[in-house]
């Protein structure tokens, strides 16, 4: 902060003014205890100091006292409005607040007395570059450099600026000057080197393509770039755009380099003129790509291409699979499945792995069941092994949009005979439990998975899975044991570090689990934490618009930029918004849920203690964290985070503006996620709600142009139409533009019977479960007759129907949400279909069920729950 | 963020996005990722470099890898072997590295048996109660001068 205008109408006599500058270093240096006796000096002599009210306010929000201090400089900025120091006090209160609005308004005040303050011209840009306002940024970014025109960054800072702002002749212009200046750079010099990438890329993107490329090739033969991948790519990019003919040896340059990298060899393929993403001009690449597979005989994307571009019935395809295949799983490559199964599109394709993967197991079967004398040199056990644990992912796996029955039985028994060979193979566990999961065995899933775990207990990876597919199995309590195993001790609890670690994956499934065993004010919890993480992540970026420019680190900086743009299109905050939403949704449907959270008369004592001692332990928790926090107060700035008063999330969820929350969190998926039908379904739900008719009909239409027919859809359209006539209240034109928008997705004629548009529905959807479903809902609400809603929902068991288990699983829960009779009949049908599952088993079943999951493997060495799934027999 | 949720599966040491964040905007050349075909991380190398001293830049510089792993399914393919590679090519072309540094635990089997027998790096010291939870650390290295030399 600058010291120099302080004669004005506030000056200090000589002796205070003298303690103010003292003040100001103390505060620079951290010495926040001594600075606040300083300022309570000057105070007791002229306590309308506003200045020196300010800086005491700032130090009391480094220590623990945040409302104090905000009053106090609040105070001081109405006895100073003129002072440069009291606004800038309260911007960097407002900074330190992620409240970068308010923040650049105070320091646009601030710069208003005093204009050349360089620390102020920083930290606004720095803010103008945060809320992406690059006008502000070009004129904060000149002003800077016509101050300090020999500080190097300077220009580089007004270049990016310009840029940003989509000037790039002036960008170009400012880099040039600035790289004509420099003098006496040492080779070797990473900065200049990263600054001449970056104004290649500033040529690339003005079109200047061949300029870009003779700055590129002169700079890295002369060393003046350093970064060889960076100088391969760019080359051959930038051959590629001009039609060069040296553009095919570039690519095959990079392949040199790195002859694993698939874009490049898209890249080659593309200068050939082939496009892989369509299958007449891709098979021209098999002859390159065959060159290629003798050149690298180590890389593997050239042979794996080629398995994808050649059709299946070409004999070469069978002969390079059978090749693939057996190398892979006499080597005993574990992700040979994962890596094949894209193929299974092609369901033909699927047809050949699966003849030659049988085959295999043919003949090594030999290795393993008969003699050692008789056993071929050539034929190993393991192979043997890999084989079966490749053959079951086989046969429990259904390709995406194909209408392969999976065959979880015989999956099975291939994974069990395996685990007999080999039980000490933590793999063989993961699959078991993967297959039982799809076969709707959640709890002997989870149990596969701790086998796999104690098998190896050191490694994460399988500790992570286990500890999911308990959470999947609704054993909360169980699973946070688990992760606690690999979490920091010292922290509040596994849950917390995870959290603090930002693991999404934990986040996202323990809501879940919480959704799932009814405490959707956990679930809110968790999924609004993934939605913190999102803000932090937003926020982090801040430090690197000063950072990045310092260190010339300018391509990897914007590329930054654009990625903190897209940041929610991330399907872990997709995820988290929608269904957090749909929270907001059910309890302002349903009030009621948040009453039943919040009365404890339903726990029993045992709960009640639980929840007491929670309490107790957090509140502790907290007060320790405090007062290690307080004795570092000295030398860190950082103010220590506010105590969570709400570790339940039962005020969350009891929240008055939950669908204002749930409008927040949604908007950015507008441009975001797009296609994703379930963002519109969900914004079409909470605007309905907020009587944003426009809104909710326009979501709609969205949606309906993503697919028409999608069931959501189908009960939305439905309801829009029976909630229409209560909406007569709404401004006339509001009021006709929804009918006639609301006309185009559902005409009148249908609804002078909905019953019959929902039968015709159902009738075009008969064979789809997740149809049917919907079908039955909008039963309930058209009539209310449990037992229409019944006769529908019992087609999901027809012959035809593909039933998947969770579909059948939201079929039950709204059985049993209508107190239908017949919901045992239900769980008794589904168990049929579904062999293996536990999942429709009652609850007071499968709560005696929990109890034999974690159990160590009985004495025939099977995990206790995995095999049979009834307790009784044990 | 695809190598954020890549090292909290696989390792106890974990660290926030910004961590991440930091390494990628200060040294963007030496650290890499593998993907599977959707494009989904499976595994990544993590790496910095160190300069000692400010007057004494040219002689010490070394790059020292803050953490790398894969994904289990993926492993034994060969893919953090690549990933160390090409960690220690950019840490000599670009930055002149003396040598690579790093931390294993000392049980960690599979990782010494790759950074020793695949990658040649020697143990200079143990430290002893380096991790969490006590376990000691090999403080471990390799010579990059004489073994890549100079490509370009
Ligand atoms: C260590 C780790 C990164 C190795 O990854 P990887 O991709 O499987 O390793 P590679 O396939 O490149 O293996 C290279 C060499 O390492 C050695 N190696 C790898 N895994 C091994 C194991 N389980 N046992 C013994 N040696 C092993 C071998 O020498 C191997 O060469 P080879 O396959 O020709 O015999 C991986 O096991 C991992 O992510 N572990 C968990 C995280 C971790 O511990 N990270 C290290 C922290 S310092």
């Amino acid at each position: 902060m600058s010291r120099a205008t302080l004669a004005k109408k506030n000056a200090l006599p000589l002796k205070e003014a003298g303690l103010f500058k003292e003040l100001l270093s103390q505060y620079e240096n951290r010495l926040l205890k001594k600075g606040l006796k300083t300022a309570e000096q000057i105070l007791k002599k002229f306590p309308e100091h506003g200045e020196t009210l300010c800086m005491k306010g700032l130090l009391l929000t480094h220590m623990g006292r945040r409302e104090e201090g905000i009053d106090l400089v609040k105070k001081g900025i109405r006895f100073d409005l003129t002072s440069h120091i009291c606004w800038h006090v309260f911007g960097l209160i407002q900074k330190a607040d992620k409240n970068y609005e308010e923040a650049l308004r105070s320091y646009t005040q601030a710069l208003r007395f005093d204009s050349e303050n360089i620390n102020l011209l920083r930290d606004s840009a720095q803010l103008q570059t945060q809320l992406r306002l690059f006008d502000n940024l070009v004129e904060t970014r000149h002003h800077l450099l016509r101050l300090r025109p020999n500080l190097r960054q300077n220009w580089v800072a007004l270049a990016v600026a310009y840029h940003l702002n989509g000037n790039l002749d002036e960008a170009k212009r400012v880099i040039e000057q600035y790289l004509y200046s420099l003098k006496n750079v040492p080779n070797y010099d990473v900065e200049l080197s990263e600054t001449l990438l970056y104004y290649v890329n500033i040529l690339e993107q003005s079109g200047d393509l061949s300029g870009a490329l003779s700055e590129l090739d002169t700079k890295s033969k002369s060393r003046a770039i350093v970064d060889r991948t960076a100088v391969l790519t760019t080359r051959a990019r930038l051959l590629t755009k001009l039609a060069s003919p040296e553009a095919g040896d570039s690519w095959k340059a990079l392949i040199d380099h790195n002859p694993d990298n698939l874009e490049s060899y898209r890249g080659y393929l593309a200068d050939q003129g082939v496009s892989l993403d369509d299958p007449t001009s891709a098979l021209e690449a098999i002859p390159h790509l065959k060159a290629f597979a003798k050149t690298y005989p180590k890389a593997s994307v050239p042979v794996r291409l080629q398995l994808t571009i050649l059709p299946a019935s070409d004999p070469e395809f069978s002969t390079l699979i059978t090749n693939y295949l057996e190398r892979a799983l006499k080597k005993g490559v574990p992700s040979i499945f994962a890596d094949l199964k894209a193929l299974y599109s092609d369901l033909e394709k699927r047809k050949i792995v699966e003849t030659i993967a049988e085959n295999i197991k043919q003949q090594n079967f030999a290795a393993v069941e008969e003699k050692p004398s008789k056993v071929d040199e050539q034929k190993e056990p393991t192979t043997y092994l890999w084989t079966l644990y490749f053959l079951a992912q086989h046969y429990s796996y259904v390709p995406p949009s194909t209408t392969v029955v999976p065959n979880h039985k015989l999956a099975l028994e291939y994974v069990n005979n395996a685990l007999s060979h080999t039980p000490t193979l933590p793999e063989l566990y993961l699959l078991k439990g993967r297959i039982l999961k799809r076969g709707g065995d959640f709890l002997g899933a989870a149990s596969a998975m701790n086998e796999a775990r104690i098998l190896d207990g050191q490694d994460r990876f399988l500790n992570t899975k286990a500890g999911k597919y308990l959470l999947r199995a609704g054993m909360v309590e169980e699973a946070s044991r688990l992760f606690g195993m690999f979490t920091k001790k010292d922290a509040e609890s596994p849950g917390h570090d995870l959290e603090d670690m930002q693991s999404l994956l934990f986040l996202l499934e323990e809501g879940d689990a919480f959704k799932r065993v009814g405490k959707p004010n956990l679930a809110l919890k968790r999924y609004m934490a993934v939605k913190k993480i999102f803000d932090t992540i937003e926020d982090d970026q801040f430090d690197f618009h000063g950072y990045n420019l310092r260190k010339f680190t300018l391509n990897v900086y914007l590329t930054l930029l654009t990625w903190e743009d897209t940041l929610r299109s991330h399907p872990g905050y997709v995820n988290a918004a929608i269904k957090a939403s749909n929270i907001f949704v059910e309890v302002s449907d349903d009030p009621s849920i948040v009453k039943a959270l919040t009365t404890t008369d339903h726990l029993s004592d045992a709960e009640k203690k639980a929840r007491k001692k929670a309490k107790k332990a957090a509140v502790k928790a907290q007060e320790d964290k405090k007062s290690t926090q307080t004795s570092n107060a000295d030398k860190e700035l950082e103010a220590p985070p506010p105590k969570d008063d709400d570790p339940e999330g039962l005020k969350l969820i009891a929240s008055t503006d939950g669908l204002e929350q749930a409008a927040k969190l949604l908007q950015p998926l507008t441009k975001l996620a797009p296609k994703n039908i379930d963002v519109w379904l969900a914004i079409h739900d909470v605007a309905i709600r907020r009587k944003k008719l426009l809104q909710a009909v326009g979501a709609l239409h969205k949606a309906a142009s993503l697919d028409a027919e999608h069931p959501e859809l189908h009960i939305r359209l439905v309801d829009l139409k029976q909630r229409g006539k209560t909406f007569s209240d709404l401004p006339a034109p509001v009021n006709s533009t929804f009918t006639e928008e609301l006309e185009k997705l559902i005409p009148e004629a249908a609804s002078q019977s909905l019953e019959n548009y929902n039968a015709q529905y159902l009738q075009r959807h008969s064979a789809e479960s997740r149809c049917i479903l919907a079908a039955a809902k909008v039963a309930k609400s058209l009539s209310g007759s449990v037992q229409d809603v019944e006769n529908i929902v019992f087609n999901v068991f027809g012959p035809e129907v593909s039933l998947d288990i969770k579909t059948a699983l939201s079929a039950l829960s709204l059985l049993v949400s209508l107190s239908s009779q017949r919901k045992d009949e239900f769980r008794a049908a589904a168990q049929k279909h579904f062999e293996f599952s536990t999942a429709f088993k009652a609850p007071s079943e499968l709560e005696e069920m929990h109890k034999y999951v974690l159990a160590e493997s009985t004495a025939d060495g099977k995990p206790a729950s995995a095999e049979s799934t009834t307790p009784e027999k044990k | 963020m695809g190598m954020q949720a890549c090292n909290l599966q696989n390792l106890p040491e974990n660290y926030a996005l910004r961590f991440w964040l930091y390494h990628l905007m200060t040294w963007p050349q030496i650290s890499f990722v593998a993907e599977d075909a959707k494009g989904q991380i499976v595994g990544y190398v993590l790496a910095k470099i160190e300069h000692p001293s400010e007057d004494d830049k040219e002689a010490h510089v070394h790059g020292h890898v803050n953490s790398i792993s894969v994904l289990r399914s993926y492993r034994r393919l060969g893919l953090a072997n690549k990933l160390m590679l090409l960690a220690q090519e950019a840490m000599t072309s670009i930055y002149h590295a003396e040598y690579c540094s790093l931390h294993v635990r000392r049980s960690n089997r599979a990782a010494i048996g790759l950074y020793r027998d695949s990658l040649g790096f020697e143990v200079a010291k143990v430290e002893k109660g380096y991790y969490g939870d006590g376990e000691d650390a090999f403080s471990m290295r390799l010579n990059l001068q004489n073994k890549n030399g100079f490509i370009n």
